[in-house]
């Protein structure tokens, strides 16, 4: 959006006299203010959980969970965004986590495993890849709904939350499947599913060349088209801080290490004898955190520079403009929901896998949790404007605050206050915010 | 033309897929406009198929069901009852309220109204339901409070008894772990059973918390019994301090599964104690690989054949007092502080430990190759 905001053909040297704070420094250069102020935000969060909790807070081993527990959720509000952004809403998401989620524990638990044997290789992505498939057919079922019949997304979505759990249920008759197929549970993390130390430093290397890569790359292309250019000296600056931030991370997720137990079972089976201040095995990024960071860069590909992406925008901005301009509205449209549907099922592989079983209320309540996190960062319900990396700073927050809770003691009834009181409060101060911007 | 077709096939689909979910016999929808019963016939339902009909004898018992779409009513709890009740020469007719507290007022009334000389309820809301159950006694029907609590002292209570599950399960870890740190998952808030499995569990073990031999770390109630939640805040308080606890009273098997996620995370699992109560499939298993320490078992036949024995002897003309194994039940209202005397049944469940698998193979609650498919070794799986 703030590509939008910012013009080329804005003055370069403002007019004398007047004084610049820090804040239209930042717009002036094109830094959504927006975004700076929500890090300082989670970043408050964790100091206060951190103080509130005697210093559990900011320890590798929560960063490492918390990351893990946000995975689930963030995955889905990268697509919630897009389908806010469209004017639409998608209400039954949680509901498309239990169906999803059943069929392809069922699947593994009991299908598969009939007819190609326990512990053959293809099981687990043969169940992904079926889950996939539903995911999108029932987006994109919901969504031709939603285009080619004209019932509001509400409505039809409002449908779904009701018809897809009782399919959940149906699949298998609200038993629990249990337990998942060894290779599929690495999608969840735990123990055994993330990357270790040398491949997190691998990724966390990559992520910051490319993170360079981009910014000399966006340099090249402002000067050739002669595009007004940050000073140099800033955007040195912020290639250095992202590349810090993404190693920074590495490195946390890299001095968490196996449990003790864990790292005994291994050192037994490996033949090591028990060195005597512990053998210390970084778990380094776990591997939901990894399909987060995958899907975060497809969904931004897909928003900012695929056509499709800039056509959602289009159709949120001024739905009449973007038909006149002669954009499909109604592919569009069933696209959006299509990939909704697809997220809701890497989103149900990961929660399956994370708690090793297929509940028949698998899901519950999550749509919420998704479409808050999407307008926690930013995505306004008339349509148009939402980020990606906002949708997962507002996943971020709230389960910082959900897991930062049951840290410090707070009991479940006064977690869920805190939580909706925060959600109206992000929403209002965001309100404000763009009211005094556009007054400006 | 293209996009009319698929409106068309759109509409088709979703009708299918409505039709796909009654065919099943089940009723999905909340409310259940599908259900309402007109002209006072009662829904038939799944299992039941075949057993609502128009009366034949003169002793007839009426069972509203406030929602059909759980797994075990139709399994285990329907067809022990009707045995029961076809065996002391009565029949069975039913009706589906839907999770509708209003439908299951008229559902009750269509019940007396087709001729039932009982009625038994397994009660959509304990206080909603009351008008219908002034009615049947005032007509001189008995009323048989199935599962669930009424708050009426005229009904007849068959249940099992949660307190009693509490105790049984906080029994089993405590006698592993008579010296330790607990955390205690309680279930659902607003769900009263919560608060009769913790009743339970403190009888067992808060004489020891407050002699300090062990120490309750950590006590919450967690939103819907949800197993996702559960184990994220078993994560949380394991972090929180640093591994060292030593069992984890759970209070039903859906949340000890979040739980056993978390401990497996940890290496913990097999190492902390941990209990649970259903005797659900996967928590079955985790009993048999000594993951898990014991699960409460309330068979549900058991609870069934009860009352539609029960049911069988008031047809019969026996005053509530009168039925065989009755006991009294004194339960106080929370809010009000009032007491209610109800003449009751209610049945002992049975802590599953790797001592007792048998049991429920036995009884065919679980066949021996799904309890030991995840590596168990002891009992049925030796």
């Amino acid at each position: 959006m703030s590509v939008v905001e910012a013009s080329p053909t804005q003055p370069d040297v403002l007019e004398p006299g007047s004084r610049r704070s820090l804040g239209s420094f930042l717009r002036d250069n094109e830094i959504d203010t927006r975004m700076v102020g929500m890090i300082g935000v989670l970043l408050a969060i964790w100091v206060v959980f951190h103080l509130l909790s005697g210093g559990t807070f900011i320890t590798p081993r929560n960063l490492w969970n918390l990351s893990v527990q946000t995975s689930a959720i963030a995955i889905m509000a990268t697509g919630m965004v897009l389908v806010i952004v469209s004017r639409n809403i998608d209400l039954s998401v949680g509901s498309m986590v239990g169906t999803v989620g059943m069929v392809m524990a069922v699947l593994q638990a009991e299908r598969l495993p009939a007819l190609m044997g326990i512990g053959n290789p293809w099981i687990w992505i043969v169940s992904l890849v079926v889950g996939v498939i539903l995911g999108a057919l029932i987006g994109a079922f919901q969504g031709s709904i939603v285009a080619y019949v004209g019932v509001p997304s509400f409505v039809v979505t409002l449908g779904g939350l009701l018809v897809w759990r009782g399919f959940a249920w149906l699949t298998a008759s609200g038993r629990t499947i249990a337990p998942m197929d060894a290779t599929f549970q690495l999608l969840g993390g735990g123990s055994k599913g993330s990357l270790g130390e040398v491949g997190s430093w691998i990724v966390g290397g990559v992520a910051c060349a490319g993170i360079v890569a981009l910014m000399v790359n966006g340099r090249r292309k402002r000067r050739k088209f002669g595009f007004r250019l940050r000073p140099m000296w800033l955007d040195v600056a912020l290639g250095v801080f992202g590349c810090v931030v993404v190693l920074g991370a590495v490195w946390v997720m890299n001095s968490y290490y196996l449990p003790e137990n864990l790292a005994r079972i291994y050192a037994e089976e490996q033949g090591i004898p028990w060195p005597d201040g512990g053998l210390q095995i970084p778990l380094g990024i776990p591997y939901p955190v990894l399909i987060l960071v995958a899907v975060t860069l497809a969904m931004g590909f897909i928003a900012n520079r695929l056509r499709f992406g800039r056509y959602i925008f289009s159709i949120g901005g001024n739905p009449e403009a973007a038909v006149l301009a002669g954009i499909k509205t109604k592919r569009t449209i069933v696209k959006t929901f299509m990939t909704m549907g697809i997220l809701v099922a890497i989103s149900a592989a990961v929660s399956i896998a994370r708690l090793n079983a297929a509940v028949s209320g698998l899901g519950t309540l999550q749509e919420l949790y998704v479409i808050a996190a999407a307008v926690i960062g930013g995505a306004a319900l008339s349509g148009g404007i939402g980020t990606i990396p906002g949708a997962i700073l507002g996943a971020l927050v709230m389960q910082s605050l959900q897991s930062g809770m049951v840290l410090i003691g707070v009991g479940a009834p006064l977690q869920d206050v805190a939580l909706g009181v925060v959600l109206v409060l992000a929403v209002a101060i965001d309100t404000i915010y763009r009211r005094r911007a556009a007054t400006r | 033309m293209k996009k009319r077709l698929w409106a068309v096939l759109a509409v088709l689909a979703l009708i299918v897929a409505a039709c796909g979910g009654d065919g099943e016999g089940t009723t999905t929808t909340a409310g259940a406009a599908a259900t309402t019963t007109e002209g006072g016939g009662a829904t038939t339902t799944e299992g039941a198929a075949g057993t609502t009909m128009a009366p034949e004898g003169d002793c007839i018992i009426g069972m509203s069901w406030n929602n059909y779409n759980e797994e075990r009513w139709a399994k285990h709890d329907e067809p022990a009852m009707k045995a029961a009740i076809e065996a002391g020469g009565c029949t069975y007719i039913s009706s589906d309220a839907g999770s509708s507290e209003e439908q299951q007022i008229t559902d009750v009334e269509n019940l007396i109204s087709q001729g039932a000389s009982v009625v038994v309820i397994l009660a959509q809301n304990t206080q909603a339901i009351l008008p219908a159950v002034q009615s049947a006694t005032d007509q001189g029907i008995p009323v048989i409070a199935y599962d669930r609590l009424i708050e009426d002292a005229n009904t007849f209570y068959v249940s099992f008894d949660n307190v009693l599950v509490g105790q049984l399960m906080a029994e089993v870890v405590f006698d592993l772990v008579p010296t330790g740190n607990y955390f205690i998952l309680k279930g659902n808030g607003a769900d009263a059973n919560s608060d009769f499995l913790r009743e339970g569990i403190g009888s067992v073990i808060d004489a020891a918390a407050e002699a300090g031999d062990i120490t309750i770390l950590e006590e919450d109630y967690t939103d819907n019994w949800d197993p996702g939640l559960a184990q994220t805040t078993i994560e949380q308080w394991l972090s929180a301090h640093n591994n060292d606890v030593q069992a984890i009273v759970s209070e039903n098997d859906g949340m000890a599964t979040g739980a056993a996620a978390a401990l497996d995370a940890q290496g913990l699992l097999g190492t902390v104690v941990l209990s649970g109560q259903d005797a659900d499939v996967a928590a079955l298993q985790r009993v048999a690989a000594g993951d898990q320490a014991v699960s409460v078992w309330k068979d549900a036949r058991a609870l069934g054949t009860a009352a539609g024995e029960a049911a069988v002897q008031l047809a019969g003309g026996a005053t509530l007092a009168d039925v065989e194994g009755t006991g009294e039940f004194v339960y106080t209202n929370k809010e009000s502080g009032v007491e209610t005397v109800l003449i009751s049944i209610l049945l002992t469940p049975i802590p599953i430990t790797q001592e007792n698998l048998d049991l429920v193979v036995d009884a065919e609650w679980i066949s021996a190759e799904d309890l030991c498919s995840t590596g168990g070794t002891v009992g049925p799986c030796a």
